[in-house]
């Protein structure tokens, strides 16, 4: 499968702030990717030089199969959804329909007005007068009605109540299986359980750098997390990377990339989930020196 | 038409718990030996997992033979999984329902109740091993 | 790009044109009243003297045309500031840049029409002012004087074209609609005071003449004098301002000797007096001037300022250009 987003050392500053440092990332072919960090970690601008809004200031980014580009072309293979859903209030969805007829080489109405028909929402009417989730949707149908090749949603769901959620991950990921693999979707969120019920790809991003980027089904394979009585993990860190420890005066509690089986008999080990997994890269990028600082404290 | 539940709190991966309410629906007898599965897109579009899980999960019961793709039309269901005539599970049933009333009324708790079943399928796999190890 | 503009803005399009027809039916209205009393005038006028004492207008009209000044800046900021400011600060850009239309053509087709929106709103208010000061530049010939200048003629096609490409600039800068609107005003105020106040009157070089002094001398037809007064014979120029004048020349540069022979008794004057201070001040070496712009510098004037305006606003939207392609929202 070729790799629909590969971006190299990717950084964006801003006068003074730097929002991207040092991402290296790859997507494969017709894959949901989550997108996850906290607020600010820098989700927003990789979408946007994604999606070839923004220019990098460092680093190479391609995106199907050259780099995001202010032309036609290369704009009508990307969908990109910006967070405050961007549609004009008070014209109708209809509007938007028309609208998106006159703009774009490729448009399938048919499916937005079957979509929507789905979902009972009405034309004719003005879209600020519709619920948020009325309007995600209404968002979501336009984007896909370029026929896109990659899908770029910023936080799509974070507004809406979760029926509202349902339904929209539901559409996605209903139109993710009608495009045969052509499509390929990049969703940034905070709900954990939701991405992992969809996606099978993550990248994580923590203070404008990748912790994690890759197949999450591997990365999960490939972590556990380690619960022993409270000693020195140096022989442990010879094979394998604790990536996150939680220690109180007895035990601890390690995340840990394994490199071979773990022949400690001292630790029990368990498979982690999606949200252990993340909550522990995110721990760790955010507190790596305090977590040492308590362990010599204490254990003065 | 089977319609699908998939909880991501159980533990159990989401193809898995779509393969076994599959088979579940088979052996209670809500589909039968040619009924369309719905598609991969139908299905996605309630439950909003991800396609490829409900497409491995569709693989995996036809590597186990208890349904057929068919290119173009769909998925059909093609036999039942091997075990008891449907009529075993509601007798079965019922006799359970009588022996949890009586636990119940002699005290016992759900937890109690669940960890005495644990226990006593433990024990029976146990003695049924080294039963079939006996005969053979 | 066309169709989703027309659809967004099609109602303020509307407005407009009716706010343009209420203009041009008060304008027409009085504008043929004052043609007929002006018609009216040249058949009974046969004395000079008589016609002197005659006014000319109409103060409904004489009000919408001195309020037809602020055309421009009304434009500039209702429409131009709100064109790329309002649409970044809801966001709504990103539907448009999410349709395969590149910012370049987004900016481009926007642009294009409110700009051209602009012209054709300014130039039928300039046309329709024009016409209907026929009568009074006939009889009053200031249509070259500051303010007349700038309601006729070509020149409020330029005012409202810069004002909305202003609006425009500033709103793609400050990407905040009320702040633009308020950048738009200041900007646009200074820079018609800077270019009406201190680079008009040097667009082409002026016309000094010079005669009596005293005489009270005008140049003919609609000229627009610069200044006036007199010069004595080593140069000196005393020209109006403050402070009581006689004939354009102010008392104090009038030698005592003269001086004394215009006023025996401060409050008359007569033209006797007038004739012999003159020779006075003419043996004392001094001759009256005036320096002004031709009546047929009217035209070029106007067709330089026009250019000077439609230059800036050239400017003001390469700059939006560049905010809009460069930055990075």
């Amino acid at each position: 499968m070729s790799a629909v987003i590969e971006t190299h050392e990717l950084s964006k500053r801003y006068r003074r702030v730097t929002a991207l440092s040092d991402c290296s990332v790859t997507v494969p072919e017709s894959r949901i990717c989550a997108l996850i960090g906290p607020n600010g970690a820098g989700k927003t601008t990789l979408l946007r030089l994604l999606a070839g809004l923004a220019r990098p200031t460092g680093g190479a980014v391609c995106v199907l199969g050259g780099a995001p580009r202010q032309d036609p072309a290369f704009l009508a293979e990307i969908g990109y959804l910006a967070q405050e859903i961007p549609l004009y209030r008070r014209l109708t969805a209809e509007d938007h329909i028309r609208a998106g007829a006159h703009l774009n080489p490729r448009w399938d109405a048919v499916s937005v007005r079957t979509r929507l028909a789905d979902l009972n929402i009405p034309l004719d009417r003005a879209v600020g007068t519709l619920s948020g989730g009325q309007r995600a949707q209404v968002a979501l149908a336009l984007t896909l009605a370029k026929r896109p090749r990659l899908l770029l949603l910023d936080e799509p769901v974070a507004a809406l109540d979760p029926l509202a959620r349902r339904h929209f991950l539901g559409s996605l990921t209903a139109a993710v299986a009608e495009s045969g693999g052509e499509l390929t979707v990049v969703l940034s969120s905070h709900l954990i359980a939701d991405l992992e019920r969809v996606c099978d790809h993550i990248i994580l991003l923590t203070e404008s750098r990748v912790q994690l980027c890759g197949d999450i089904e591997t990365l999960l394979s490939e972590h556990k997390v380690l619960v022993g009585p409270r000693k020195d993990t140096s022989a442990l860190e010879r094979t394998h990377t604790v990536v996150h420890a939680v220690r109180t005066a007895r035990q601890s509690t390690l995340l840990v990339r394994v490199g071979g089986p773990v022949f400690d008999p001292a630790y029990e080990a368990s498979d982690v989930d999606l949200e252990e997994l993340v909550l522990g890269y995110m721990g760790a990028s955010a507190a790596p020196a305090l977590a040492h600082l308590t362990a010599v404290g204490e254990e003065q | 038409m089977i319609s699908f539940r998939v909880d991501g709190r159980s533990g159990v991966p989401p193809y898995l718990q779509i393969v076994q309410q599959v088979r579940q629906a088979l052996r209670m007898g809500v589909l039968s030996v040619g009924d369309q599965l719905p598609t991969v897109r139908e299905v996605v579009a309630e439950v909003a997992v991800n396609p490829n899980t409900v497409l491995k999960a569709y693989r995996d019961l036809e590597r186990e033979g208890l349904v057929e793709a068919r290119a173009g039309q769909g998925t059909f269901v093609r036999g039942r999984p091997p075990g008891p005539p449907p009529g075993t599970h509601s007798r079965l049933g019922r006799s359970l329902a009588r022996w949890v009333r009586e636990a119940r009324q002699a005290g016992l708790d759900d937890e109690s109740i669940e960890s005495l079943l644990r226990v006593t399928l433990r024990a029976d796999s146990a003695a049924w091993d080294s039963d079939s190890e006996e005969i053979a | 790009m066309t169709w989703l503009v027309w659809r967004q803005y099609r109602w303020q399009a509307a407005i407009a044109a009716l706010l343009l027809a209420a203009f041009a039916a008060v304008l027409i209205v009085t504008g043929l009243r004052m043609a007929s009393q002006w018609h009216s005038l040249l058949t009974t006028c046969t004395n000079s003297s008589a016609c002197g004492t005659v006014s000319l207008g109409s103060t409904l009209g004489q009000d919408l045309v001195v309020l037809s000044l602020a055309v421009p800046v009304i434009l500039g900021f209702l429409w131009g500031a709100p064109l790329v400011a309002h649409e970044l600060e809801t966001g709504t850009v990103n539907f448009a840049w999410a349709q395969s239309v590149t910012k370049a053509r987004w900016l481009t087709v926007k642009a294009g029409w409110l700009l051209l929106a602009a012209a054709i709103w300014g130039g039928a208010v300039a046309a329709l002012v024009t016409w209907w000061s026929g009568p009074r530049n006939a009889f009053y010939s200031d249509q070259f004087q500051p303010n007349y200048f700038d309601q006729q003629g070509i020149v409020p096609i330029g005012y409202a074209v810069f004002a909305t490409a202003l609006g425009i600039a500033a709103g793609a800068l400050v990407r905040r609609t009320l702040v633009a609107i308020a950048v738009t005003i200041g900007g646009f105020i200074g820079v018609r005071l800077m270019i009406s106040q201190f680079l008009r009157a040097h667009y082409m070089p002026a016309v000094t003449a010079y005669y009596n002094p005293l005489s009270g001398y005008s140049p003919p037809g609609s000229a627009w004098v610069l200044s006036t007064g007199v010069v004595d014979k080593y140069g000196h120029v005393f020209s109006g301002g403050s402070g009581p004048e006689v004939n354009g020349v102010p008392v104090s540069a009038i030698p005592a000797h003269c001086r004394s022979m215009l006023f025996t008794d401060p409050t008359t004057l007569s033209k006797d007096k007038l004739h012999q201070a003159t020779s006075c001040m003419q043996a004392s070496g001094f001759r009256g001037f005036s320096t002004y712009q031709p009546a047929y510098h009217y035209w070029p004037f106007q067709g330089i300022e026009t250019g000077i305006y439609l230059a800036l606003a050239a400017a003001a939207l390469a700059v939006t250009f560049l905010i809009v392609r460069y930055r990075d929202a």
